[in-house]
């Protein structure tokens, strides 16, 4: 049986350094899927949905600070990685790196990209590491609301014959590739992460959401494939391809304007 | 003419609702005038008073109290939150804070939020349910 970690710092350094990446990605990710969302409070296909956004985007932003908060494991200021990185190390998925552009987007966000992070916390809930296991089952309770609106929304926008599914089908395709290859990269840290049990094998995970999303992404002709070669432009420090997210919605992020009234 | 003040707290609320004072402040009693012989009893008593700043029902009786320990004068306290993203986060915390060091016996509070188990409505006392009933929220 693997042993518990009890802290990051009980890792020895290559995994410290990949579980410093993993950390940052989902807590990146979960911040700008927050502000992704945030942008259709106003302006979504009806009140009601504005209102379901309103919510997922606070959901995501609780989730963003519980895992920022594990930073504090690690031999760096927590504020600092939180709060002054700049956009070009933010380790965030590519698909969150510009403003959904319209509800489609919207809704595949929520399906692909909410939901490869909500099986990868799963996974992490199995894993090895204390502090992290022990936070996910309020995640994931949290989350279980994104899957039945994401679901709800993308069989309507699939049933449809108009322009609301040729922009769901593209936002799955453009999405699906960059999201697997974030948050399920078959690389040699995330191989490090899993020998050290903080979580399972990317391949599984990605089994996993290939199971849990076939019946949907089928509708718009997409699947999830579980063996894929990291693309080669892949940045293996950041885990993510070489782009980075738009600097407004960092400097959202990170809390710019209201520095002088921050309060921890 | 009589002098028409401005109106209190209590003006603008319904009747059935007692109070929206942050924590239920106006409602806490008294500190006990000596330490008690059961102090997590009486931590607890303590902590029955504080209110969700949302709903005027204690955080007791909302099931935020996940464990309670008095050892020295320090009162620990294992809370969790309704959602994890919750924007009374704060406020619970510093009225729980301010509730306890109000009292002469308490030297400190060690306040812990933790996450597992998750709070789910199953948590609710029935006292909190039927309070909660009467406010018209179904749970």
């Amino acid at each position: 049986m693997t042993e518990l970690i009890e802290t990051a710092a009980d890792l020895e350094p290559s995994t410290r350094k990949a579980f410093r990446r993993l950390i940052l990605s989902i807590a990146d990710s979960k911040r700008l899927l927050g502000i992704r969302y945030s942008d259709w409070l106003l302006g979504a296909p009806s009140i009601e949905a504005g209102i379901a956004a309103s919510s997922l985007a606070q959901d995501e932003w609780g989730h963003a600070r519980l895992v920022y908060s594990i930073l504090k494991e690690f031999d760096e200021d927590p504020l600092e990685l939180e709060h002054q990185r700049s956009s070009h190390e933010y380790c965030s998925a590519d698909p969150l790196d510009h403003p959904f552009p319209d509800w489609a987007a919207v809704t595949a966000g929520i399906v692909v990209v909410d939901g490869a992070l909500t099986v990868l916390l799963r996974g992490l809930g199995e894993g090895a590491h204390q502090a992290l296991s022990g936070r996910v089952a309020k995640m994931l309770a949290e989350e279980e609301y994104h899957r039945d609106l994401g679901s709800a929304w993308f069989r309507r926008l699939a049933d449809s014959r108009g322009e609301g599914r040729e922009r769901l089908t593209a936002e799955v395709a453009g999405m699906l590739p960059p999201t697997l290859d974030a948050f399920f990269p078959l690389d040699t840290a995330q191989e490090r992460l899993v020998e050290a049990g903080v979580l399972p094998a990317s391949t599984l995970l990605r089994e996993r959401f290939r199971d849990e999303t076939a019946e949907l992404l089928s509708l718009v002709g997409a699947e999830v494939p579980v063996d894929t070669e990291p693309p080669g432009d892949w940045d293996p420090v950041r885990g993510r391809g070489p782009g980075h997210p738009d600097e407004e919605a960092v400097e959202r992020a990170r809390g710019d304007r209201n520095r002088a009234l921050f309060v921890e | 003419m009589p002098v028409v003040g401005p109106p209190s707290s209590s003006d603008a609320l319904p009747a059935h609702v007692v109070s929206h004072a942050s924590g239920g402040r106006d409602l806490w009693s008294a500190p006990l005038s000596e330490s008690p012989k059961d102090p997590v009893s009486a931590a607890r008593a303590c902590l029955q008073e504080v209110l969700d700043p949302e709903l005027p029902i204690s955080v007791v009786d909302l099931g935020l109290v996940y464990d309670l320990s008095v050892e020295d004068g320090v009162v620990q306290v294992d809370l969790t939150f309704t959602a994890t993203a919750c924007p009374c986060m704060e406020f619970i915390q510093e009225d729980i804070r301010d509730r306890l060091l109000q009292e002469r016996w308490v030297r400190d509070v060690d306040l812990r939020v933790v996450w597992d188990p998750p709070w789910t409505r199953e948590r609710i006392t029935e006292k909190g349910r039927r309070e909660l009933r009467t406010l018209g929220v179904g749970v």
